[in-house]
């Protein structure tokens, strides 16, 4: 019998979710999801430019719920990622490491990230409200 | 590529056993634990052991060691010092990095899950393979290296305020919980060096009486063994003694911008 291969032990499966690298996963995730929110983007850009009719297709696309979780989310992404960020450039320049400053800072990121996401929607929702009223 | 999944062979198994408690315990704690014997050909499996708490010491180490002498000798793990310095019962314990031996089974809600450090070869039961763990120890030259003669009367002297810059970083006793904590070494550990390492490394970098700082930078100015580390904080969180190797992998960085100016 040729010599078993010793089993690799259990990693993500078994380690706990602490603040430190959940939002560290969520940095990544958000990331991703900014990456492809450009797509969205580009998307709203070209139908702009190609005229009244093309940018009404795509207002039509975009406006609705699914529409707005879609904005909703890239909005939180974008801020998350952007507040996460400046705590990482903190971090770099050698800030921020103990245990209270590390955990303070991710709990504000969090509420900051989703208080300006509110903000925009409120914003946004307002703009759209006088565009139409 | 990270793999996030277990390979086949090291997927636990259904076929756990049970040890139930002596008749009469009145304070019984679970206590879940990997097991993974080489020569059984099997995968490895999650046994669990009734423990009474009324006849068992405080520490995860007291309730292994009582498992071992009393309900069932093949329990394998690695222990020394039960006193937090020698770094042997380095294992996960409800999902964190620690030492068996300070950490108490009281300050553990639920069954006590106890597995080896992650994402390591599994020798037998709890004890990891770590070969690669202190070759990259020794990698980073863990020894004071000089190119000027020594003083003729007296050691190499440092001040107090440089002496204070190494006391902490020297307190690391390699049991290898934050290395084993960090998914950047998880997934890259052939060519990252890990916190453990790079905290090492960072010591004599800092260390006033070496003399190759410079080669010791140079050694670390790479994409992989340095810059793979991603500010997660798992090491730190893990640290049974308190150690920052976040802070330090941070320094280095630093250091090796400022030495470009």
């Amino acid at each position: 019998m040729p010599p078993r291969e010793r089993p690799l032990s259990p990693h993500l499966q078994i380690y706990r979710w602490q603040i430190s690298n959940t939002l560290s996963v969520l940095h990544r995730a958000t990331g991703a999801v900014l990456s492809l929110g450009l797509i969205v983007f580009v998307a709203w850009l070209i139908a702009a430019a190609a005229g009244p009719q093309a940018y009404a297709r795509f207002a039509a696309l975009i406006d609705g719920p699914l529409g707005f979780l879609v904005l909703a989310g890239f909005g939180f992404a974008f801020f998350y990622h952007l507040l996460n960020g400046v705590r990482h450039l903190a971090w770099d320049v050698g800030r921020g490491f103990g245990k209270r400053e590390r955990r303070a800072s991710g709990w504000l990121v969090v509420v900051g990230a989703c208080a300006l996401t509110a903000l925009a929607i409120a914003f946004a929702l307002h703009l759209g409200g006088s565009t139409h009223g | 590529m990270a793999e996030f999944k277990l390979p086949a062979n090291s997927k636990v198994n259904k076929h756990g056993r049970v040890f139930k408690a002596p008749d009469g315990a009145k304070h019984v704690r679970r206590f879940r634990i990997y097991r993974y014997d080489p020569d059984s050909g099997e995968n490895p499996r999650i046994d669990t052991y009734e423990l009474d708490m009324d006849s068992c010491g405080p520490m995860v180490l007291d309730a292994l060691i009582k498992i071992k002498n009393e309900i069932d000798p093949t329990l394998t793990f690695r222990r020394s010092c039960r006193e937090g310095i020698c770094g042997s019962c380095a294992m996960n314990i409800d999902g964190h990095n620690g030492l068996a031996c300070i950490c108490a089974s009281d300050d553990i809600d639920g069954d006590v899950r106890i597995s080896p450090l992650p994402h390591r070869p599994v020798v037998k039961d709890l004890v990891p393979d770590l070969t690669d763990f202190y070759a990259q120890y020794a990698s980073i030259k863990p020894w004071l290296q000089t190119r000027t003669p020594a003083p003729p009367d007296r050691e190499r002297l440092q001040s107090k305020a440089d002496q204070q810059k190494v006391d902490r970083p020297s307190a690391c006793i390699l049991c290898a919980c934050c290395s084993t904590s960090c998914p950047s070494y998880w997934w890259n550990s052939d060519r990252y060096l890990g916190p453990a390492a790079l905290l090492a490394a960072y010591r004599w970098i800092v260390d006033s009486r070496d003399e190759a700082t410079g080669e010791r930078l140079d050694e670390l100015e790479d994409p992989f063994r340095l810059y793979r580390c991603h500010t997660i904080m798992n090491c730190t969180e893990a640290c049974p003694k308190d150690l920052n190797p976040a802070q330090a992998i941070g320094e280095i960085k630093q250091m090796l911008v400022r030495r470009r100016y």
